[in-house]
């Protein structure tokens, strides 16, 4: 990790130090950042068409199920015509393409509004949820993982690993249904349902939303936990942290200076992952506490077979869990080790 | 200042690696053999001599012990004159002597239904998790063994499946093709295939480097052989411990799929399904939503830790 790069020729040399290393670094992620935004577009066409042609396959006739059993056919047809449910595969896929990137996003069957704002509203809510789980996660394993790696090999070390993995190998939904029971039922401390008043104020939005974001960081917690553990370790066994102690620096600045930023580098490749996939929301965790997210809008649309609803929220998750891609590539080459261990070291 | 006490060396070598899918030790070891003597897997001392090093693990013997009692269950609950459908006579009857589980809404014994719960639970896991096994192995072998364009072709597809998260893609194929339980195996397999094809690719890999792939190469032997007889039988841990874990997450997507109301349709016992359905009388019942989930935890996490005691003893 802050091992030192084959690069041994230029840590001799001033131009691989300060602004020289910077603009280098810079270069690098101009560059990763345009193959990227030029990589983006075509995953996400192939995305796009993946998704289409499986939502063709739906079965289900969305027009007669929008109007009812006692709507006539030439009703349902003019419904299909109205909806852009006609013609031949790729004609629709091309005008859906169109209205997808000019903000036409069509219009949802079951809510029977159209499903931009629908589905952007719910995607905020999943966010809200994902960005509170995403806190809660980050805290608690940082501090479980650095206790681990104090206490490396002892009682609290292994008990932490072990109650860590089980837990997280339990399903979401399971973990919810426990602490549901448990919070909600026995001891009455929050609402069993959060969809209802998820729309009040700060104090009681946190309050509605504590439970499902629980739910929502363990399922996470063990891996980061781990990552945090293995950085810290490597940290306070490293020579230089040795150095540190013993030229008698005080504890924290020891922690915040030598061991805190050396540490946090593998996870934050890691964390970047995460909270793209946590502001995509949860379909789980969404749909056991009611909650108006994305996840459980996507559940709702295949339910009931709305093509619309489902192939425009298939794209935007898509979208952000490409854009969180991006981000951690961003993120690991502004933690770049070398760069870090030059900037720091010298 | 304890960890100033702290001995740095023991502490550097004792560092695990999270995330090496590769079994070092276990895989040079066999290379060297093989290196001379062609491909010699591990001979049948050294395959004993695991399975007691597994069964002296406390945690590998009670996941089998869990598992063992719902394949148990699903194959024999009819022989014991369980009935997961018929009316007791009680609705939302709490636990007790003569109904250990309590009744659900319509008077079904809770008992009764989670034991044949486990019948839907494995219905799809093990054949699903079978097909992503063989069909991620293959693809990552012919990835990892011919490299150039092969390799990239298959890269770039499983780059497209791999953005979605993998429940909404699963959520976009079962609607498409339905939830039965033969199209729930197929749809399995695909979806897991790729990530177990990346970490294959990545073994084979590690492999091709060893002198004995040269050797074999060198012999004349067809890639078909080589890559059957040669390099499976040295990813072989690392494709086990994949399949176990892929049997986990089948489990787990099969019950999440119930659970989301996509997959098993009632009066079907399963347990994702009975969650779901009881949600309602979670504060009336809580035994109707606490049984099929204690059953599909214990499940997963059983297949999950048995998958930890592999590759702790393999890797």
């Amino acid at each position: 990790m802050i091992a030192p790069s084959p690069r041994s020729g230029d840590a001799t040399s001033a131009a691989g130090r300060g602004l020289g290393a910077l603009s280098e670094r810079h270069t690098r992620i101009v560059a990763l950042l345009g193959r990227r935004l030029i990589q983006i577009p075509f995953v996400l066409l192939a995305v796009s068409v993946l998704t289409f042609w499986l939502i063709q396959l739906v079965p289900g006739d969305p027009g007669r199920n929008a109007l009812g059993q006692y709507a006539t056919a030439a009703q349902v047809h003019a419904w299909d015509v109205s909806n852009g449910l006609t013609g031949p595969v790729v004609t629709r896929y091309l005008r859906w393409l169109h209205g997808f990137f000019t903000g036409h996003w069509g219009t949802s069957f079951v809510y029977a509004v159209p499903s931009r704002p629908l589905i952007l509203g719910h995607l905020l809510n999943s966010a809200l949820l994902g960005l509170y789980a995403f806190v809660l996660m980050v805290t608690v394993s940082l501090v479980l993982g650095s206790v681990q790696a104090y206490r490396e090999g002892r009682r609290a070390d292994r008990a932490i690993t072990i109650s860590l993995m089980s837990l997280s190998s339990v399903p979401e939904f399971v973990v919810g249904v426990v602490l549901l029971i448990v919070f909600a039922v026995w001891l009455r401390a929050v609402p069993i349902q959060s969809g209802a008043d998820a729309t009040g104020n700060f104090a009681q939005r946190i309050h509605v939303m504590t439970l499902p974001a629980i739910v929502l960081a363990v399922s996470y917690l063990a891996v980061i936990t781990r990552m945090v553990r293995t950085g810290t370790a490597g940290a306070i066994t490293a020579a230089f942290h040795r150095t540190a102690v013993l030229k008698g620096l005080p504890a924290p600045v020891i922690v915040r200076r030598h061991v805190a930023r050396n540490a946090l580098i593998p996870t934050l490749s890691l964390l970047g992952i995460y909270f793209g996939g946590l502001l995509g929301g949860s379909a789980i965790v969404e749909t056991l506490f009611n909650y108006p997210g994305l996840g459980a809008l996507m559940v709702i649309a295949a339910e009931r077979k709305d093509v619309v609803l489902l192939t425009d929220g298939v794209m935007v998750t898509g979208v952000i869990a490409l854009l969180a891609l991006l981000l951690t590539d961003v993120c690991l080459i502004l933690m770049d080790p070398r760069i870090r261990f030059e900037n720091t070291g010298s | 200042m304890d960890f100033l006490s702290q001995g740095l060396p023991e502490a550097v070598t004792s560092l695990p690696v999270p995330g090496s899918a590769v079994p070092e030790s276990a895989v040079t070891d066999e290379a060297a053999a093989g290196a001379d003597e062609g491909t010699e897997t591990a001979g049948t001392g050294a395959g004993w001599r695991r399975w007691r090093a597994l069964l002296r693990r406390p945690t590998f013997v009670i996941s089998a012990v869990v598992m063992l009692w719902w394949v148990g269950a699903a194959l024999t609950w009819r022989l014991f004159g369980l009935n997961p459908y018929t009316n007791t006579g009680h609705l939302l009857a709490a636990p007790s002597w003569s109904q250990p589980f309590g009744t659900d809404d319509l008077g079904r014994s809770v008992f009764a239904r989670t034991l044949a719960g486990a019948d839907s639970a494995l219905a799809v896991g093990p054949l699903g998790a079978a097909f992503a096994t063989v069909l991620g192995s293959a693809l990552g072998v012919i990835a990892g063994y011919f490299r150039g364009w092969v390799d990239t072709v298959f890269m770039r597809v499983f780059d497209v499946l791999v953005v979605l998260p993998p429940l909404i893609f699963l959520i976009v194929v079962v609607g498409a093709f339905g939830a039965s339980t033969p199209a729930l195996i197929v749809i399995i397999g695909v979806v897991f295939a790729p990530g177990i094809a990346r970490i294959i690719r990545a073994a084979i890999l590690a492999e091709m480097g060893k002198k004995y792939v040269t050797t074999a190469k060198v012999q004349g032997e067809s890639a078909i052989r080589i890559m059957a007889t040669e390099l499976v039988p040295n990813v072989a841990p690392t494709i086990i411990i994949q399949a176990t874990l892929s049997l986990a997450a089948a489990i787990l997507m099969t019950a999440t799929l119930s659970f989301l109301g996509l997959g098993a349709q009632p009066p079907s016992p399963d347990w994702g399904l009975a969650i779901n359905d009881n949600r309602a009388f979670i504060e009336s019942a809580w035994w109707t939503v606490l049984f099929p989930a204690a059953a599909v935890a214990s499940l997963v996490v059983a297949t999950h830790l048995i998958a930890d005691n592999l590759k702790e003893v393999w890797a």
